[in-house]
């Protein structure tokens, strides 16, 4: 009689793994869908909904709970907090914003409930030590690195800077100081611009005054197009323009050839990188949205299918923390890790890449590694 | 470094913030209210032109005729439907009213036109015309600046001529007394909300080929539009035009001799010391309030 | 019987967090529920009782926000309280310089000139170095007297606490000489002064008195959220919430702005959470996969700030003297 108890409930135990598989794994989304951001905040929306289509053709079921936070940090926070807690989620994907990321990434270890952040650029988040919290992409430092040391066999003596006061906008630039006196870079300008004003040309040109060899800048999507308008206006045309992620990335910055024309850019991604699926995920991406992938979509994208995968194995918070510290994968952004170093903790050492627009077209230049086209330098028009 | 560069350059962009304040002067002057939907009118200015300019293939300037009457029947149809029910509620609400709408406008907006920046690119949207001594003009800011002064010498002739334009005046002046005269105030009302529209409407659209098209792209004009007001005097159409080239010569050459992200407080403050020292404005009528 | 319901009401704020229990998702809108009642009833001091409807109360808020968090990152060990006394001293100081430009000024001047000031400050903070700029400010871990900051329920009772005193201060305001004196500057400013009233005393003593709650509100907040920027905390958005609270609840009642946050807070987030879409599918009144159940899916979360603007309008057009001032009607 004992005997058959316990072959019963072995059997029960045995059968629950299975049982349990075929309920869909419940992930949490926190995304900018409204406000300032929104417009980023659709690119992650195109990635995150293309990542559950894949993920359901391989047979992985997914409830997934999306929530807006409008860029606002408190909204950011009651989001976390109800998919914590009411709605039961075993993993959270999100925010888009650095500022909402930080608020929520500080209250994760609360919580449990590990937080995959997959575009947040702000370093803070993944240096606090947080158990719960992993980053996908590479941190605001990364960009002026990789793109100084695309141009650095060029050999360059003077840089002047014009960014947004933003957020990112500021975090970007003092890397990249920090980065130029490395190089022994001379500064020659700096212009740190409010968002959203028509008329840029005074800044820029105090900037062609100082006749740098890099210009260096750092603004969001519509912001770019008008600096390099005005900058093609005026007439200023150094060695090199750099443009820091966000609005240089642009395909409708790339559509604009004859002011983007040979602009330098830093990127998570590209789709012609050789990363696992990269192309793959290009082509369908423009296929189903008929625009070409931001480097915001193809991070979420890896960032959604990494989370469900996991959980989908582990189906608890706390196996799934652990699964995502130990676990490697590879896909469209290459081999991801999230490890610890250099002061990171669960940071993905992502190596970013540099594109450059040729005929209309970003093509990826640096590292060599991935690439197949040069450099272009110096700058013409 | 010219002076002069800085200080043309100001001008320019200069005329297109004075179009955007003038029609919110109008509507102060005539209405007494603050409009706080005006930047979004802007906006949609801009959405007429971009899609005139990709589905009709008609130059934004040009297209300025089909925007204006537009713009202008539906800001009359907005104050009859809406501003009109609260214009003798107190101030406040009003504001509450407009910025309500704004919010419905610009978010509409997004649904319809998603927040993808829209970018209208013309033959010569970063084309300039260069002058001696280094100096160079924006070809569109130009043209649109020109487009501005038209605007504004017709809407002076128009208030100061036309039978409607003295009611408007008068309107503004004593909406009491003008009702007495036998003006329909309501009318006016209507009426000065319509042009209000249409003018920020047409700021939008000659915006629109220099700058961004995007559903909350009218927030950034909405301050500088009040500041432009209360410089020139609430009501004062000259005054808005005036006021509107002092500030865009103001940003243009705090940035250029002091600091770029100090340009919009140096704006505020001196919006401020003409609220302090001057409170009628420069051009407006005394006791205005 | 005003006792009685009032002490109801008292009674079940203080025990609220203990019949939710474990639900900091549910205490956390209760959080912002009573920050918006005291903030809105802290402006109705002024806005409604005095009849100067300031724009930039964010200005009060975003100070003592960014003065308690500013103290607290150069040293941790200071009393959280220390830091939020001193941003009263500054937001006092800026409500002293606001006064003595823009109380000169009446009507559209007066609203527009406090946005001018609150824009300086914004702009400002988010230009110096000091103040952490467009980066924000984080903070790590506080505690006062062994208090876990972590926790939602002390900055509950912080903000009840702050609510209660702000209704005290409103109710003693409204039967005191000062509240006479700020009602017969709303009604007639001239003649007010003309009855030998002194206008710019009293309306600075509204402004004081506001701003100095608004304040501490934006300490507690700024401890709650622990991570602080110009756009959470200084932006026009924020001045124009609280207006919105205290005219939908009814402006220049004591009730007005706590009936107006009790609504408007939970509304935004049942339309930011989806919550409207979610309970229309669970009733069954929309299939979750007809096209009205995947239109509400997909696109309330887009279009909740847009019913938010409708609900404005709705409300400024059919409830001008606010819910409370509907009541006062049908009496």
């Amino acid at each position: 009689m004992k005997k058959k108890f316990v072959s019963i409930v072995t059997a029960v135990l045995l059968a629950f793994p299975l049982l349990a598989k075929a309920a869909p794994v419940k992930i949490g989304f926190i995304n900018s869908i409204t406000g300032k951001e929104a417009q980023i905040g659709e690119n992650l929306t195109n990635g995150v909904t293309m990542a559950i289509e894949d993920l359901k053709a391989k047979g992985i079921q997914v409830e997934l709970v999306k929530e807006d936070d409008g860029g606002d940090p408190k909204n950011a926070l009651a989001a976390y907090e109800k998919l914590a807690t009411r709605d039961g989620v075993i993993g959270v994907v999100g925010p888009y914003t650095s500022g909402c990321a930080n608020v929520v990434a500080s209250r994760a270890d609360q919580y449990q409930v590990p937080l995959l952040v997959p575009a947040a650029a702000k370093e803070e988040i993944t240096m606090k030590g947080y158990k719960n919290v992993f980053r996908l992409n590479a941190p605001a430092n990364v960009y002026s690195m990789v793109l100084m040391d695309a141009v650095k066999a060029f050999h360059p003596k003077t840089i002047a800077y014009v960014y947004a006061a933003t957020d990112f906008g500021v975090s970007t630039v003092k890397t990249a100081q920090d980065n130029a006196l490395k190089m022994g870079l001379k500064e020659v300008a700096n212009e740190k611009y409010q968002q959203g004003q028509p008329d840029y040309r005074p800044s820029l040109y105090k900037v062609k005054a100082a006749n740098p060899d890099l210009v260096f800048l750092v603004s969001y999507d519509a912001d770019a197009i008008l600096l390099m308008r005005q900058a093609k206006e005026i007439g200023l045309t150094p060695k090199a323009f750099l443009g820091a992620g966000a609005g240089y990335t642009t395909a409708q910055f790339a559509q604009q050839t004859e002011i983007s024309n040979l602009v330098v850019s830093a990127t998570q991604w590209t789709d012609d990188v050789n990363w696992a699926g990269a192309s793959d995920f290009g082509r369908r991406y423009k296929a189903k949205y008929s625009k070409e992938p931001s480097y915001h979509a193809a991070c979420a994208y890896e960032a959604m299918r990494i989370m469900v995968e996991t959980a989908s194995k582990t189906r608890s918070a706390a196996k799934l923390r652990a699964a995502l510290k130990s676990g490697s994968w590879n896909g469209i952004l290459g081999p991801v890790k999230f490890a610890d170093y250099g002061g990171f903790t669960n940071q993905n050492n992502h190596p970013m890449l540099v594109q450059q627009i040729q005929n209309g077209k970003y093509e990826t230049v640096y590292p060599s590694t991935f690439s197949k086209k040069r450099l272009i330098f110096p700058f013409t028009r | 470094m010219s002076f002069l560069q800085p200080l043309l350059s100001g001008i320019l962009t200069g005329g297109v913030y004075a179009l955007a304040g003038m029609g919110m002067s109008l509507v102060f002057g005539v209405m007494n209210i603050s409009n706080f939907a005006h930047g979004d009118l802007m906006m949609l200015g801009m959405y007429m032109a971009f899609f005139a300019f990709t589905l009709l293939h008609i130059d934004p300037y040009v297209s300025l005729v089909l925007i204006i009457p537009t713009a202008f029947l539906f800001g009359f149809m907005v104050e009859k439907l809406f501003i009109n029910r609260v214009i003798h509620h107190p101030h406040q609400n009003q504001i509450l009213l407009t910025i309500g709408l704004g919010l419905i406008m610009s978010n509409t907006a997004l649904l319809a036109f998603t927040s993808d920046p829209k970018i209208l690119t013309t033959t010569y949207s970063s084309s300039a015309f260069n002058l001696p001594g280094g100096i160079s003009l924006s070809v569109p800011l130009l043209i649109s600046f020109l487009i501005t002064g038209v605007t504004i010498a017709i809407l002076y002739l128009f208030l100061a001529k036309s039978r409607t334009g003295m009611a408007l005046r008068a309107t503004s002046q004593n909406r009491e007394a003008a009702q007495l005269m036998g003006i329909n105030v309501a009318k006016m009302s209507a009426i000065a909300f319509g042009i209000g529209t249409a003018l920020a409407a047409t700021a939008g659209a000659l915006i629109a080929p220099t700058y961004y098209i995007h559903p909350l792209a009218g927030h950034s004009f909405l301050l500088k539009a009040f500041t432009i007001c209360v410089l020139g005097g609430l009501g004062s159409v000259v005054g808005a035009g005036v006021g509107g080239i002092i500030i865009g010569v103001v940003e243009a050459m705090s940035s250029t001799y002091w600091s770029t992200d100090w340009k919009d407080v140096i704006v505020f403050v001196l919006f401020l010391a003409v609220l302090l020292f001057r409170p009628q404005g420069l051009f407006g009528k005394k006791g205005g309030e | 019987m005003k006792k009685i319901a009032l002490s109801v009401i008292a009674a079940t704020a203080v025990a609220l967090p203990i019949f939710i229990g474990e639900n900091p998702y549910l205490i956390g809108i209760m959080i912002s529920v009573l920050m918006m009642a005291a903030l809105s009833s802290a402006w109705n001091i002024l806005g409604g009782y005095a009849g100067q409807y300031s724009f930039g109360h964010a200005a009060y808020f975003g100070t003592g926000a960014y003065s308690t968090l500013i103290l607290l990152t150069l040293n941790n060990s200071l009393n959280p309280l220390f830091c939020m006394a001193m941003g009263i001293i500054v937001a006092s100081i800026i409500a002293l310089i606001t006064g003595s430009i823009v109380f000169r000024l009446r009507g559209h001047y007066f609203g527009l000139a406090s946005i001018a000031v609150a824009e300086i400050v914004r702009l400002s903070v988010l230009n110096l170095e000091f103040t952490g700029g467009a980066q924000g400010i984080l903070l790590s871990d506080v505690s006062l007297w062994g208090i876990d900051l972590n926790s939602k329920n002390p900055f509950y009772y912080g903000m009840l606490l702050v609510l209660v005193v702000t209704l005290s201060i409103s109710q003693y305001l409204r039967t005191s000489k000062t509240g006479y004196y700020l009602q017969a500057i709303r009604e007639d400013q001239d003649a007010a002064a003309s009855l030998g009233i002194n206008l710019a005393f009293y309306k600075n003593k509204a402004l004081l008195i506001s701003a100095a709650l608004t304040s501490i509100l934006g300490s507690l907040y700024g401890l709650y959220i622990r991570f602080i920027d110009t756009s959470a905390v200084l932006d026009l958005r924020l001045s124009i919430e609280i207006i919105l609270t205290a005219i939908i609840g009814g402006v220049g009642t004591m009730w007005g702005p706590v009936v107006g946050a009790l609504l408007l807070v939970p509304l935004a987030e049942m339309l930011r959470s989806n919550l409207l879409g979610d309970v229309l599918v669970k009733a069954g009144l929309v299939s979750e996969t007809s096209g009205i159940g995947v239109f509400l899916k997909e696109n309330l979360a887009h279009a909740h700030v847009l019913v938010y603007g409708i609900i404005t309008v709705l409300c400024i057009l059919y409830l001008p003297k606010g819910i409370l001032g509907l009541f006062r009607r049908v009496k």
